[in-house]
């Protein structure tokens, strides 16, 4: 026993932080969606007979998966162009996709704000160019979530996917030219299918941070743009914890298993394309 | 003709990096230079330049509380994060392979955990227990959203050690803890040091939380989003200028300072 915790003891101060301030609490929050006071399982028929409910959810699901899917696609090409840089130049260029990630998703999504608003910069260069005569609304539209949120992680994706590509032997590039092959089936036959997991990969973090978004459709989407968290914040704010904590597993199930469903699919597009 | 098309696929492709660097920048030339306007409006280009918004900023007690507020407990976070984090590699890396991979999965789980569901259940939490509105529950809150990134980091620093100088100072005699301090310490720091800059800014931007549990008290996040909720006036514009060059600058210098271990070590 005393050599038990001789050898663990170190171990114990973070177990101790994540007991208290992660793990009793979310049995705390699953406890709290059932229970009214008794076991009831009404908080997730409310959340299935509701059709509003269900709407946030879907929606919340479409908007990860699509800047998932944009990121990955901007993305890819950013971190191939890195990877083929010499290693000094490597690590500016990736110091300079580092930068705007330690920037707060706050202040990114003010700068939105200042871009698209009103009287923003693409307002006024637009009424200053005659190409239209009142402001267009550009603030507070889907497009503006889409916009900001891609941005917001894009770095994420790219420093994901150039960590991966450093791992690929450009040797086996070079083999496929000198056996003949033209610069894109190279590209094709051995690059993207050597790249491919680590771009799933970073897709899949971009997906999870993404349907836990919070600040940036609060702030440059409209009403019709409002997501999960925002739902469950705005449950929390009218104190039915218990409806927020039910709405806040729907959000963990339905991120879980769409990781699971995407990693599956990613491993057969991996292989089909090998 | 193939000399020439991969020439022009080359600029392609770097013109379109540029590109996106400009789109992923454009908040620091947006946000900057509006800053130093003294209109009561977001006008861009800024016209009447001036440092009104700063003064507002530095000469306003909630502003300045609030951001006294965020830094006490990003201090109180990092620490404990830092230090807790770091313990938990050593730990990890004496242990079994086995063991130490599932318990790598459980310490890092936060990482990949909504905020907002760590946020609910703390708050929950709190409420029952009574400590709602405690600073040093928030600190220990973001500590926790904050150790995985310390255990990764100094993790992966560990690993690249050469474990056979401490063994070798145990053999010259050093006891456990000397050993470690003496022979393991000095080379593991510059990734502590990075580790923790990196946790100061996990919890001084941290918004959700912190707006669940406090409710009499603001943080320097739950100040911003209420001004941007409400009216969007320029001080925040001052605010987030100060943000980001001081965040750019920590973190540069964290990043400089855990490459440069890193390469010492023979990358």
């Amino acid at each position: 026993m005393l050599a038990f915790i001789r050898r663990t003891w170190l171990l114990w101060p973070a177990i101790g932080l994540l007991l208290v301030f992660f793990l009793v609490p979310s049995l705390d929050l699953i406890q709290a969606s059932v229970m009214n006071p008794d076991f009831t399982l009404e908080h997730f028929e409310r959340i299935a007979d509701r059709k509003v409910y269900l709407a946030v959810f879907w929606r919340t699901l479409q908007v990860s998966l699509i800047v998932a899917f944009l990121a990955a696609l901007v993305g890819y090409p950013i971190a191939y162009f890195i990877n083929l840089q010499p290693r000094k130049t490597q690590f500016l260029l990736i110091f300079l996709i580092f930068i705007p990630l330690w920037m707060s998703v706050l202040i990114r999504s003010y700068a939105w704000m200042i871009v698209l608003g009103r009287d923003g910069i693409i307002n006024t260069a637009l009424l200053g160019l005659g190409l239209t005569e009142e402001p267009v609304r550009l603030l507070f539209t889907s497009g503006a979530v889409y916009f900001a949120m891609l941005q917001i992680l894009l770095p994420v994706q790219i420093v994901t996917a150039y960590s991966a590509m450093t791992e690929i032997d450009m040797d086996l590039m070079r083999a496929a030219r000198v056996l003949g092959a033209r610069p894109w089936q190279a590209l094709r036959r051995v690059f993207i299918p050597l790249s491919l997991d680590g771009t799933i990969t970073g897709a899949i973090i971009v997906f999870m941070l993404s349907m836990g978004f919070f600040i940036t459709p609060a702030l440059v989407g409209g009403r019709q743009d409002m997501m999960l968290a925002n739902l469950i914040e705005f449950q929390v704010e009218r104190l039915n914890w218990s409806f927020a904590s039910a709405l806040a597993i729907l959000l963990l199930l339905g991120t879980v298993l769409t990781v699971i469903v995407i990693r599956r699919l990613g491993n057969l597009i991996t292989r089909r394309i090998a | 003709m193939d000399m020439q098309r991969t020439g022009f696929s080359r600029f392609a492709l770097s013109a379109y990096f540029w590109g996106v660097i400009a789109f992923l920048a454009f908040p620091i030339f947006v946000i900057i230079p509006i800053s130093f306007s003294n209109s009561q409006f977001l006008r861009f280009p800024p016209q009447d330049l001036g440092i009104r918004w700063y003064e507002t900023y530095f000469n306003d007690a909630v502003w300045v509380s609030a951001t006294i507020l965020s830094f006490k407990v990003a201090l109180l976070a990092s620490l404990v994060a830092t230090i807790v984090g770091t313990m938990a590699v050593i730990s990890l890396d004496r242990g079994a392979a086995r063991t130490r991979q599932m318990l790598t999965y459980l310490i890092t789980a936060p990482i990949i955990i909504p905020h907002i569901f760590i946020a609910l259940g703390v708050f929950i939490l709190a409420i029952r227990f009574g400590f709602a509105d405690s600073e040093i529950a928030l600190a220990g809150a973001h500590a926790t959203i904050a150790m995985p990134f310390v255990v990764l980091i100094v993790g992966a620093a560990m690993r690249q050690m050469d474990p056979t100088i401490e063994r070798a100072a145990r053999v010259l005699g050093a006891g456990p803890v000397r050993a470690f301090f003496s022979a393991t310490f000095p080379s593991l720091l510059p990734a502590i040091v990075a580790a923790g800059v990196f946790a100061f800014f996990v919890s001084f931007d941290e918004l959700i939380i912190a707006q669940f549990m406090l409710s009499g008290k603001e943080t320097l996040p739950m100040r911003i989003w209420a001004d941007l909720k409400l009216e969007v006036s320029p001080t925040v514009a001052a605010v987030s200028s100060l943000l980001i060059v001081v965040t750019t600058i920590a973190m540069v210098g964290a990043e400089l300072l855990r490459r440069r271990a890193a390469g010492v070590r023979g990358d």
